[in-house]
């Protein structure tokens, strides 16, 4: 595998022979070195699950934040390196409330999604002209944005390339392939919000090493009603008590 | 220093000293009005442009269609429109590439006032009206100061007789101080917010030397912009 690379994988801006930019997927396999994330979007709302690692029983698990408000009508959930997942957040929020200041209208979660891919984008500048100190490498962190739009509610995917797209359900982190695979099998563009959650936690349930608990998951819903909502523990713990 | 001949005046007293002034601003007239009803919005604006006594042409429009549920008319230095209402196509066709939407009316007219306070320190000199059809399909106005603020109304006049025609369209169109004997104030129509505009103008140019030659009307519904002009006194 590395023989064929080669010297190719060292700078970010030097495509292969055969066209491909080593760092780029490096930072994709990255992703999934993380921990799971799931996302699920249904006619009443979109739901986002993801497992927590509690590697130590000293850890305060609350500490551990893998899905995060953008804005109210915004959510998101990361897998990678959660340093990286920060400053991509943190440049989601600033404009979202800029384009809320200028236009007095909420950001789209197309736009939202755009606005952080240009900064995923930027490792590979120099960094010189105007004064952004230049990027090393590109952000090792997936993206699931939840959000409504005129009522409606959507669910995209953004990874370390900078490549956004819709979906109707989506895993990224470690146990993707096989939670991926399970989504398939199982989604329908007909299942109710609840029935998306309990499908975001057998899915996880699945695919975790640990054995599931209100601990070491996090369930966000969003829904046009109550916008972003973060479950308690006592609620995670009741659907997890009703799983099958 | 008297006993030498040389007398000392302050600066701005001695004999024969000119003084370069940096005066960038001129006013080249014109009066505005817009009237909002339920489904609907009134525009209009006179097409006379001057500068002091002289005419520089009797048919410009002051009227700046942004969208199809969106026109903005501009009034005061036409150095300063021009630039301001190019900035506006600009930045709204902009928005409408990375959005992949057209901005509301709503979003436009944040966007102004924005765009107007990020020249706090040397404004724009234009006296704004923003009207169009809002998000919920109502008629709306906006007013603007000329360093942005924005003030959300039903009926505005602006401009050089903006004074003169305000007073009018608050009793013609707000009912100001009318008794209506305990009724409610009537909704506007279309026909009476053209008629009113209309006569607001025949007025202003009776008295006002800056507005005259004609007025141009745009009339905003949800299915695009109507366009009516009207003649007024050419001297």
């Amino acid at each position: 595998m590395f023989l064929t690379r080669s010297e190719y994988d060292r700078g970010v801006n030097t495509f292969s022979p055969e066209g491909r930019l080593f760092q780029v997927e490096y930072a994709i396999e990255a992703i999934k070195l993380g921990s799971t994330a799931i996302g699920i979007c249904t006619n009443e709302g979109v739901v986002l699950a993801v497992e927590k690692r509690i590697t130590s029983p000293l850890m305060v698990p609350s500490s551990v934040e893998k899905i995060v408000e953008v804005d109210k009508h915004i959510g998101c959930a990361t897998s990678g390196l959660m340093a990286d997942a920060r400053t991509l957040i943190e440049r989601a929020r600033v404009e979202c409330q800029n384009h809320w200041f200028v236009y007095n209208e909420r950001m789209s979660i197309e736009s939202c999604a755009q606005a952080v891919s240009t900064l995923a984008i930027q490792f590979g500048d120099s960094g010189d002209s105007d004064g952004a100190a230049a990027m090393s490498r590109p952000f090792g962190v997936a993206i699931l944005f939840a959000g409504v739009e005129n009522k409606k509610p959507q669910l995209w995917h953004m990874d370390p390339s900078g490549t956004f797209v819709r979906h109707s359900a989506k895993a990224i982190g470690s146990g993707s392939e096989g939670a991926q695979q399970n989504l398939q099998d199982t989604f329908t563009a007909e299942m109710s919000l609840n029935e998306a959650i309990d499908l975001c936690l057998n899915t996880l349930k699945q695919v975790m090493e640990e054995k599931l608990s209100s601990t070491n998951v996090e369930v966000m819903t969003m829904t046009a009603e109550k916008e972003y909502y973060m479950f308690s523990k006592q609620e995670v713990e009741e659907h997890i008590s009703n799983l099958a | 220093m008297s006993n030498l001949g040389i007398e000392q005046f302050p600066d701005y007293q001695v004999p024969g000293v000119s003084h370069a002034d940096f005066s960038p601003y001129e006013s080249n007239g014109g009066s505005i009005v817009a009237i909002a009803g339920e489904d609907f919005v009134v525009i209009a604006a006179d097409t006379r442009l001057s500068s002091g006594y002289n005419i520089h042409t009797r048919k410009q429009s002051k009227l700046f269609p942004l969208s199809n549920q969106t026109v903005l008319a501009s009034t005061g230095c036409w150095c300063d429109t021009l630039s301001l209402t190019g900035l506006m196509k600009l930045r709204m066709q902009n928005y409408e590439h990375t959005h992949l939407k057209t901005m509301t009316t709503d979003a436009v007219a944040q966007m102004l006032s924005i765009i107007m306070y990020n020249r706090r320190f040397f404004p724009y000199y234009v006296s704004n009206i923003l009207a169009g059809i809002d998000k919920d399909g109502k008629g709306v106005v906006f007013s603007y100061d000329p360093i942005g603020h924005c003030e959300r109304a039903t009926y505005r006049a602006g401009g050089t007789a903006g004074a003169l025609l305000q007073p009018v369209l608050d009793n013609q169109i707000g009912y100001k101080n009318m008794n209506l004997h305990g009724e409610d104030a009537p909704e506007v129509t279309k026909e009476r917010a053209v008629a009113v505009a209309s006569d607001t103008f025949i007025s202003a140019a009776e008295r006002d030397i800056y507005t005259g030659d004609s007025v141009l009307i745009n009339i905003i519904t949800k299915d695009g912009i109507e366009t009516q002009e009207l003649q007024l006194r050419q001297d």
